[in-house]
């Protein structure tokens, strides 16, 4: 999502260093060459297996597996050193490893920074699995991963946890930790901004940036070696090592994962002295794709394309249909001022091949549930009087922009309505049912009905629903306006929520996952927030839940979380 | 289209009128059955009951308590059951087997899908594939309203032939005529309004409830038609106020409440499965989006005179009536002009693998966007009324499955999409029917 210099120094922010109390609270665990340098004192497994184990992608009869291995201390993330190292790995229907189902080796080396990616196939439909890489008689911690039902099938449900926004500066992955103590998930949706690219003292926690963990490397990361070392430093946390291990991860990038507010040629945070930034963008998506248990251009091979998008299907309960909508999307309008080429339809959030691609998912008529993994809100969201003064916090953790009581959103799906109105209209000429977009970015939790018409609604219809989860750390108004919980952000959030009918739930002040429970009645969302970020065991508490029963459009509250 | 004023040649008698000479013919028996002076023809020995031996091979099935009720509650949305106007239909999907991703087939008219239901196959094998066709033998455009224009065995007719007793209600004339004398028990449906040229819902209901108490037929074939025919005429529906409809779904869904009651209170419940669906669901268009392809075919010289359009409200079924060895340059000439005209969403093959809708179909179907409506041959008087259906936004309709009897799962969902083409197979199942029509079944059990 679009972040806030705001809070800043007047200076250029890649050049801001953590000074006084944001320097006095950062930690020390956690940097990645930090991390390595500490290992050679551990066991074996420790040194070797550092970053982990995560799996992705599960398909009926296969699912990645991931890791990285760290044969020698030199064999930094990043520094393009260490030797060519087979890892061989093992898949079993026991924690034990004595019913292994699938085995093999994998060979890697510093050219993909020591990283073990493979498609594990052959496997069974809805089947729990464990999984672990063996490295010089060392073993890595243990996975598990589930594969998906077969196609035809037609389970009782599908619950996924849901999470975005994980600024590890911005302080500590409890909401990863919720989602890991879980023994109730198939698998976990990652909406986007997984890392982010800031340098030290430039985005983190509140008002006053205050770093609870320094990133490494300690700039903003633009070359290869720099995404590489922020992948494995965000590895190294173990909140998240443990809801990777738990669960097969999901994934799509939003902006963080190359550079804020980026889109198809260009991005905010880039300028000509970072080089070229389609090379950057090339090589934040070759970090990613080593990195992360997902395929990029419908395989794990490295380097043969970076085509995000993609279908996973459930049975015929669900198919999740993940977006990429940085990579090919047209530059945002200027801001604040009103420009029509909001609405303008050569302008794409989408790209015209993705936007034809998400039209036949939607049309598909292979499961129930078409859920989109949706990187930005899709829902149109106006402001009703606000006092001024708060426009421009709520701009800084939303993006939206009020101009002239007209407001919008043009970083998200408001800054490309055309694109908009085209999924809408299709899903009506259709009649899509039941298509459900699953969103992040904007730190904070909703629930809204997806108006036809803005103006006219309920008359005028839904097209779907949307729940979006709120940020695992990443700051919201809250933490902006440096104002209690329950104060500013209830005005603001009564007064969207007034201004536009059709948002149910608005939640500005807090942090942490949901789940996502789908079944042939219904789909729901339980929102769980986090107490204090800066506190690496604060509590994890039970919100809200919004439903929307099939065939509907149409949300309402909940009284009590999926069991 | 499903409007009222029904398309047939000019003198040729109504279904009602056929079925009045049936009757006077001495081939039907008029009863008169509870105290609204409702009427009922039953087959006469001989008739509908099938042969002997048919009978006699279904001695043990005719003593069987089981009792299949199919109510088809017209035009109605899935999600209408949701918007607390229909608590009764809402309690009996809860409490029952839902689909929650069913689906009309095309044409999404009533005719086609009714007869879908009965037939469990597709209109490529029952001939019949919308409510409007061009009769090419007859050179007319006119309803599927005649009961040989049914080709498919019916799922009514195989229970005869196995002693099983079975009734219609149906508040349509069209359905009425179409469906004709095969049931064992038909209501002759009275009062038509006029203009609807269908029964309300209270008339057919009353007439429901008395074929269960006085005829208790195995299976019975219920159209409720207010739902729809309000929709149809409801000015209100574009701007999604729909106010009309509304007042029809509460007063429909009193009806079937009476229907329920009245299995329970009978103590049929237990022995019964009662399948509740729609035929298609609604759209409202206002009268600024009217699509009329005649115009642009007109002005084309090569397709000028020779071709016609059915206009069946949300699809346009063009044939070609030219030379045979120019019909593929005229489709391709169609297809090209329709998409070109504003609130066309697309051009389909009706003998498509997905529309499968048989030569009387004719050589090209054009789908209207949602929120638009076909008015052919004339773009002002063929189709006036703002609520259509037909179109692919018309698919999605409510599909469940309730019932006292042990098969019937309890307060259960499935993601499996379930069509109007499963009704027969679901109750041939139900019934323990075996074998399946020549070429089998189309749809599928949904038990």
């Amino acid at each position: 999502m679009t972040t806030s210099s705001s809070a800043l120094p007047p200076v250029d922010r890649r050049t801001v260093l953590a000074t006084g109390a944001a320097a006095g609270l950062v930690a020390a665990a956690g940097t990645g060459a930090a991390a390595a340098d500490d290992a050679s004192a551990k066991p074996k497994a420790q040194r070797y297996f550092q970053h982990g184990v995560a799996s992705g992608d599960p398909r009926p009869k296969k699912v990645i597996i991931w890791t990285r291995v760290t044969p020698t201390p030199a064999s930094k993330p990043g520094s393009g050193k260490g030797p060519t190292v087979d890892v061989r790995w093992q898949v079993a229907k026991d924690k034990r490893f004595r019913k292994v189902v699938k085995r093999g080796t994998f060979t890697t080396s510093a050219a993909r920074d020591h990283t073990v990616k493979l498609d594990v196939t052959g496997l069974k439909p809805a089947t729990w699995y464990f999984y672990r890489f063996t490295f010089d008689g060392a073993h890595s911690p243990v996975g598990t991963t589930r594969t998906a039902p077969r196609a035809r099938s037609t389970p009782r449900n599908l619950r996924l946890g849901v999470v975005s926004c994980a600024n590890l500066q911005a302080g500590w992955f409890s909401a990863y930790r919720g989602v890991a103590a879980r023994n109730d998930l198939h698998a976990v949706l990652h909406l986007g901004d997984y890392l982010y690219e800031y340098a030290p003292g430039q985005y983190g926690m509140g008002q006053d940036n205050v770093d609870i963990r320094e990133h490494d490397p300690a700039r903003e990361m633009v070359s290869l070696s720099d995404y590489r070392r922020r992948h494995a430093q965000y590895k190294t946390d173990p909140d998240l090592q443990a809801a990777h291990a738990k669960y097969p991860w999901i994934v799509t990038w939003d902006d963080h994962e190359v550079t804020n507010d980026q889109y198809d040629t260009g991005a905010e945070n880039h300028d000509a002295g970072e080089g070229n930034y389609l090379r950057r963008r090339a090589r934040a998506h070759r970090a990613y794709d080593e990195w992360m248990p997902v395929q990029l251009n419908g395989t794990t091979e490295l380097g043969d394309g970076d085509r995000l998008y993609r279908r996973l299907k459930f049975g015929q309960l669900a198919e999740i249909s993940m977006l990429d909508l940085r990579t090919y999307r047209s530059e945002q309008v200027g801001t604040p001022v009103v420009d029509p080429a909001v609405s303008d339809p050569d302008r794409t959030i989408t790209g015209a091949k993705q936007l034809r691609w998400l039209k036949k998912s939607l049309q598909r008529r292979k499961a129930l549930w078409k859920v989109i993994g949706n990187p930005v809100m899709i829902t149109p969201v106006t402001f009703g009087s606000l006092p001024g003064d708060l426009l421009d916090p709520i701009n800084d953790v939303t993006g939206l922009l009020p101009e002239d009581g007209a407001p919008y959103n043009v970083d998200q799906w408001d800054g490309y309505t055309a694109d908009r109105k085209e999924v809408f209209t299709f899903i009506k000429d259709h009649n899509v049912e039941n298509a459900l977009f699953i969103t992040g970015d904007i730190h904070s939790g909703w629930a809204c009905e997806l108006p036809y018409d803005a103006g006219s609604y309920p008359l005028s219809g839904s097209a779907g629903v949307e729940f979006v989860c709120s940020s695992v750390t990443s700051n919201n108004l809250k933490d902006i306006t440096g104002t209690p919980a329950g104060t500013t952000s209830r005005l603001v959030e009564a007064a969207i929520m007034a201004a536009n009918p059709y948002i149910k739930y608005l939640n500005f002040d807090d942090h942490g996952f949901s789940v996502l429970d789908l079944t042939a009645k219904r789909a729901q969302m339980d929102w769980y927030v986090i107490g204090d970020r800066a506190d690496k065991g604060t509590s994890i508490t039970y919100e809200t839940s919004f439903r929307t029963k099939t065939g509907t459009n149409q949300i309402s509250r909940v009284g009590r979380p999926v069991a | 289209m499903c409007e009222s004023s029904a398309r047939r040649r000019d003198g040729e008698p109504t279904p009602y009128d056929v079925g009045l000479a049936e009757i006077a013919a001495g081939r039907r028996t008029v009863l008169k059955l509870g105290g609204a002076g409702l009427v009922f023809s039953s087959a006469a020995a001989g008739g509908a009951l099938g042969t002997d031996a048919a009978a006699a091979a279904g001695k043990k099935l005719r003593k069987t308590k089981k009792r299949a009720y199919v109510l088809v509650v017209d035009g109605c949305l899935p999600e209408e059951i949701d918007s607390g106007l229909t608590p009764n239909l809402a309690g009996l999907r809860d409490g029952g087997f839902r689909y929650s991703r069913a689906a009309s087939k095309p044409i999404m008219e009533t005719i086609p899908n009714h007869v879908m239901m009965m037939t469990g196959v597709r209109p490529d094998r029952s001939g019949v594939p919308a409510n409007s066709i061009y009769d090419r033998k007859e050179k007319v455009i006119r309803d599927l309203d005649r009961p040989r224009d049914l080709k498919a065995d019916t799922i009514i007719e195989r229970m005869n032939r196995r002693g099983l007793r079975t009734g219609t209600v149906l508040s349509k004339e069209y359905l009425y005529g179409i469906f004709g004398t095969r049931a064992t028990d038909r209501w002759e449906p009275r009062p038509i309004v006029p203009v609807s040229g269908h029964a309300p819902d209270i008339f057919t209901m009353e007439a429901a409830l008395a074929m269960l108490d006085e005829l208790d037929p195995h299976l019975m074939f219920v159209n409720l038609g207010d739902v729809d025919r309000l929709g149809h005429t409801d000015f209100t529906g574009p701007s999604g106020v729909q106010a009309a409809r509304r007042l029809g779904l509460i007063d429909t869904d009193l009806q079937v409440g009476r229907f329920i009651a009245a299995l329970r209170a009978s103590g049929r419940w237990e022995h019964s499965m009662v399948i509740v669906l729609a035929d298609h669901s609604m759209d409202f268009s206002r009268p600024d989006r009217v699509v009329s392809l005649q115009g642009p075919f007109e002005d084309d010289p090569f397709l000028a005179g020779k071709f016609v359009i059915a206009d069946n409200g949300g699809a346009d079924l063009v044939y070609w009536t030219g030379p045979d060895r120019q019909r593929e340059k005229a489709v391709k000439k169609m297809r090209r002009i329709a998409r070109e005209v504003p609130g066309v969403l697309n051009c389909k093959n009706p003998q498509s693998s997905w529309m499968r809708l048989g030569p009387e179909a004719g050589d090209l179907v054009v789908f209207c966007k949602s929120g638009w409506r076909f008015s052919d041959p004339d773009p002002v008087t063929s189709n006036p009324i703002p609520g259509n259906h037909g179109h692919p936004a018309t698919r999605p309709i409510p599909f469940f499955i309730s019932g006292g009897h042990p098969r019937i799962p309890r307060r259960k969902a499935s993601s499996k999409v379930a069509h109007t083409v499963d009704v027969a197979p679901t109750v041939a199942d139900f019934f323990g029917i075996k074998g399946q029509p020549r070429g089998g079944y189309d749809g599928r059990s949904r038990l």
